[in-house]
């Protein structure tokens, strides 16, 4: 379940920010964090949310489009960063039908057994983190975790997020995590950017 | 073995002086105590009973023990059993409940209820839910540790639940209010964990009663916290079996088995425990009939010992007492049997005591047999006939007699001599068995070597006695055969009657006897009755032998010297001693009465060796060429002092040993030939003559003298006065000279009393004279007159010629 590849305007931005620090003691940076859970363990799927800066009025996107799959009886990928107002779609690519359900405050929906290559989708409008499940499939797991700001992004299975353009100094961040122990299954901190200056986040896990 | 102590304890002053009856009853008890304890009988009883007893003891602890230690293993399995049947219960309400709760937890619209936050309808479903799964309560655990619960549930400690529920907790013991519960929780997942649903029971008094059925004993359970147990359990290690005392105080139910076993908790810090308490009184009791079963047997037992103990005590000590008692009645002298009971060891033992007793008694009676019976003829002898006469006596009836008969076999010597001991034998066993014959009704014994005796007694007095002794007199002239020879059986005999003649037996017996002797002097062959003149000679032979003993010592005798005188040197040769006894009252006594006497009592063989002595002391004193002649007893001759008198008297007078001339009578040879001519060839080699007196009168044998060269032979006076009368005298006179002639040997005449006589005698070559022509016997003063006189040969001549 690999974070969604960086499209062209991210790249171009990228390009910018890199000649913005060449200029600007100002220039936005590129900031790498590692995840990892009280046993120093790289924690994957952790989604690592900066709050946007006053002033920011950076578009929040972070892909074309944002789909949750059904493959193998797994949901993927298992963790879906989507800006607020987005429609996720959910194709079913196994041999078996599934259902989509959750419980959870910012998305509460149910989606009926449905087959192969067959499509639903669902909007979500609050930002929060909402568990999907499957009736008939307690294992299934996935989570779609909707924000509202463009700095954030979702560890990789070394426990590593990119965020890009941000400029530094001293930002509040939230780090979520579906075995997280605090409320909602959020941490809360804040975080320096600075340049190359690697951060590493320890949270609680259940 | 030992026997029991049978001696009567001593009397001491406590035993006298008892006043009290209580005193007495203590010392009475303790002396018998004493007995008892030293008896055979005690000793046994008492040791078989101590060992019962012992025995006893040992069995009923041990499985007083046994019981004891089974009773408290079974009570722990049962105790163990009972905590696993509890815990079972346990895990089986919680798995009814986790059923429910999962179910539940599970389901869309509760889990829809749970998400909608709103906590009346989440109430009202976790009510209905509570019911559903007949749970007291229903409530939900968030994971920020909020309750969620139906109304009216108690209190739950939220955030310390939540924390067991963290650490992994699914059941266990939680806190409902101030209730103990069993809780269930049941995850909801929606699909991640959102919380808990745990549905709660409590562990109430009709769970507790539940398991109390359903365990196999007892047992009081009773579920608490660690803190809060009681004070007594408090020391009690969780997991462990405790056997704790029954102090009474602790624990006032008694001894019991205790077991605390940890329970699961649903609620971080409560320590909830299942303690088990079995009062072990109660598992005790089951083996308390038994334990009575086993004391009740184990007493019987015990008295049934004791009982077999007595008694195999006594089997044993009544026989041996009865053996003592029989033993203590044999030293008394009665021959008691013991009774034989049972085939056993004392048995046997009082079998050999009872063949021990026949064989001393058989022994007795041979001893009394022997005692009283004669060996060779089997009859009753002298002492056993006294008894018997003496008994008669005793019993005898007026108007009875009793007739005791002596009998003696006359010449029975000659029978011996000539026939052999054993013809003399069987000649007396043979009289002893005729005497019954001929006597019927007479008791007959043997009183020692040819003597017999008859007893008839119950003689009525009318009966005439003469003709009864007449007949049988004449019945015992017969003859008898012994080896192919005819014996004619002659018999001398003497009658006593009782009471004519005495009136005890002894004096009976004796006056028989001297009816014998009178019977015997009469001539042979023949009886005579007692007559007191007879009593009268007897009573004075034996004041003679008494005063006999007395008359050596006192000097009563003395010797007298007859003349031997020898006609062809017509001069006294020598002479010969004659023994005189002056009794101090009776005066002189002939030497007829006194020497049977003397050689009867064996007191002449100190007399005739006075008489040798002192004849030797007289000759010493006489010219050398007269010799003395001593009469030598045939008692003396066999005597074995003899010789060395003979030595010792010629040593002390020195007397030249040809000038001692012993006489001696043919009886010498009757009973030991050789010997008697062993002993004349000694006195020969000392030197000393030996003239053979009195020959030609009773068992006269001329082989005598060829068989011993005898110096001198000695003619009888009976022939010398028959000389002149009878022709026949005169030519044995003459036979014994020729013959004395023939074997070198002197003759010499006794008893000459006148010149005719003489001067036949001269004719017939007799070479000595002795008698009251030349002199009578003189004492020893005159001895030397006459001596003088005789050897004078003109008076000689004129005497003999007047």
């Amino acid at each position: 379940m690999q974070p969604a590849p960086p499209t062209f305007p991210m790249k171009r931005a990228m390009f910018a920010a890199g000649l913005l620090a060449l200029t600007s003691a100002t220039a936005p940076h590129h900031l790498a964090f590692q995840v990892v859970d009280q046993r120093g363990l790289p924690l994957q799927g952790a989604v690592v949310e900066i709050a946007r800066p006053a002033g920011d009025t950076r578009p929040v996107s972070f892909a074309p489009h944002y789909g949750m799959a059904q493959r193998n009886i797994a949901f993927l990928p298992g963790t879906l960063l989507v800006p607020a107002g987005t429609t996720v779609a959910f194709p079913n690519l196994d041999t078996v039908r599934h259902s989509i359900y959750s419980f959870s405050k910012a998305g509460r929906f149910q989606i009926d057994l449905y087959g192969r290559d067959q499509t639903r989708s669902h909007e979500f409008t609050m930002p929060g983190s909402i568990a999907l499940g499957c009736h008939i499939h307690d294992k299934m797991r996935g989570y779609i975790r909707v924000t509202t700001t463009p700095y954030a992004a979702v560890s990789d299975v070394n426990g590593l997020a990119d965020i890009a353009n941000l400029p530094a100094g001293a930002y509040p961040v939230t780090v979520w995590h579906p075995l997280g122990r605090g409320a909602e299954g959020e941490w809360h901190g804040t975080l320096t950017v600075a340049e190359n200056h690697p951060n590493r986040i320890t949270i609680a896990t259940r | 073995m030992p026997l029991p102590d049978l001696t009567v304890p001593a009397l001491t002053a406590s035993d006298i002086t008892i006043s009290e009856p209580k005193t007495t009853r203590l010392a009475v008890w303790r002396r018998w105590s004493r007995d008892y304890r030293s008896s055979l009988q005690g000793r046994v009883s008492l040791s078989i009973t101590t060992l019962l007893v012992i025995v006893m003891a040992l069995t009923v602890g041990v499985a007083d023990y046994g019981l004891r230690l089974y009773a408290s293993t079974v009570a722990e399995r049962d105790l163990i059993a009972g905590s696993k049947v509890f815990q079972h219960n346990l895990s089986a309400q919680q798995n009814e409940l986790r059923v429910a709760g999962e179910v539940v937890a599970r389901d869309f619209g509760f889990r829809a209820a749970f998400a909608s936050g709103d906590s009346r309808t989440l109430g009202s479903a976790l009510t209905s839910l509570a019911t559903r799964a007949h749970a007291q309560a229903a409530v939900v655990v968030a994971l920020d540790g909020t309750i969620t619960a139906s109304p009216g549930t108690p209190a739950i400690d939220g955030p310390r639940v939540l924390s067991a529920l963290n650490n992994g907790a699914d059941g266990g013991v939680i806190m409902v209010g101030k209730t103990l519960s069993l809780g269930v929780a049941a995850r909801i997942e929606m699909p991640d964990l959102a919380g808990w649903l745990v549905l709660v029971r409590p562990l109430d008094r009709r769970d507790m009663a539940e398991f109390a059925r359903l365990s196999a004993i007892p047992v009081n359970a009773q579920v608490a916290l660690a803190g809060q147990l009681a004070p007594d359990l408090a020391g009690v290690v969780p997991g462990q079996l405790k056997h704790r005392d029954g102090d009474g105080v602790s624990a006032p139910s008694g001894a019991e088995l205790v077991q605390i076993t940890t329970l699961p908790s649903l609620q971080n810090g409560l320590q909830p425990v299942l303690a088990l308490r079995y009062p072990l009184s109660s598992a005790a009791q089951a083996y308390q009939s038994l334990r009575l079963a086993l004391a009740s047997i184990s007493l019987i037992a015990l008295a049934m010992g004791v009982f077999m103990a007595s008694r195999i005590a006594r089997s044993i000590v009544q026989p041996l007492n009865r053996l003592a008692a029989a033993t203590a009645s044999m030293a008394r002298g009665e021959m008691t049997r013991v009774e034989i009971r049972g085939r056993d060891e004392l048995s046997t033992l009082a079998q050999s005591y009872n063949t021990m007793v026949d064989a001393i008694e058989e022994r007795e009676r041979r001893i009394t047999h022997a005692w009283l019976h004669d060996d060779l003829t089997n009859l009753p002898n002298r002492r056993f006939f006294q008894e018997k006469l003496d008994i008669a006596v005793d019993r005898l009836a007026r108007h009875s007699r009793i007739i005791v008969v002596v009998l003696d076999l006359d010449d029975f010597t000659l029978v011996n001599d000539t026939m052999g001991h054993d013809t003399g034998d069987a000649l007396l066993r043979h009289f002893g068995a005729l005497l019954p014959e001929l006597a019927p009704n007479a008791k007959v014994a043997r009183f020692g070597n040819d003597e017999f005796a008859l007893l008839i007694d119950y003689l009525d007095v009318n009966e005439d006695v003469a003709t009864r002794v007449e007949n049988f007199a004449r019945k015992l002239v017969t003859d008898v055969y012994i080896a192919g020879r005819t014996i004619p059986l002659s018999v001398s005999f003497g009658v006593a009657v009782c009471p004519d003649d005495a009136h005890d037996g002894a004096t009976l017996i004796k006056h028989a006897e001297l009816a014998l002797s009178r019977a015997k002097r009469d001539g042979k062959r023949t009886y005579r009755f007692f007559e007191a003149t007879l009593d009268e000679a007897a009573v004075r032979r034996r004041l003679l032998e008494i005063d006999l003993r007395e008359a050596l010592r006192n000097g009563e005798f003395e010797l007298h010297f007859q003349p031997l005188f020898s006609p062809s040197e017509c001069r006294i040769k020598g002479f010969e001693a004659l023994l005189r006894w002056h009794h101090p009252q009776r005066g002189l006594i002939n030497p007829s009465e006194f020497i049977p006497i003397a050689e009867h009592s064996g007191l002449i063989i100190p007399i005739s060796e006075w008489v040798i002595r002192e004849a030797c002391s007289q000759a010493a004193l006489w010219p050398d060429d007269v010799c003395v002649a001593v009469n030598i007893s045939p008692k003396h001759f066999e005597a074995p002092g003899l010789i060395p008198c003979v030595i010792s008297a010629l040593a002390h007078t020195r007397l030249s040993p040809n000038r001692l001339e012993l006489e001696i009578t043919e009886s010498v040879f009757i009973n030991e030939f050789a010997q008697t001519i062993d002993i004349l060839r000694q006195l020969r080699g000392l030197g000393v003559r030996i003239a053979l007196d009195d020959f030609g009168t009773g068992y006269s044998s001329l082989s005598y003298l060829r068989s011993f060269p005898f110096d001198k032979v000695k003619i009888d006076q009976s022939f010398v006065k028959d000389l002149a009368s009878d022709a026949s005298a005169r030519a044995i006179v003459r036979a014994i000279t020729a013959l004395a002639d023939a074997l070198g040997m002197e003759t010499l005449a006794e008893g000459v009393e006148d010149v005719e006589q003489y001067d036949a005698l001269i004719a017939e070559g007799c070479l000595m004279i002795q008698g009251y022509l030349i002199s009578r016997p003189v004492p020893v003063l005159q001895a030397i007159a006459v001596l003088a006189r005789w050897n004078d040969h003109d008076t000689v001549q004129a005497r003999l010629a007047g």
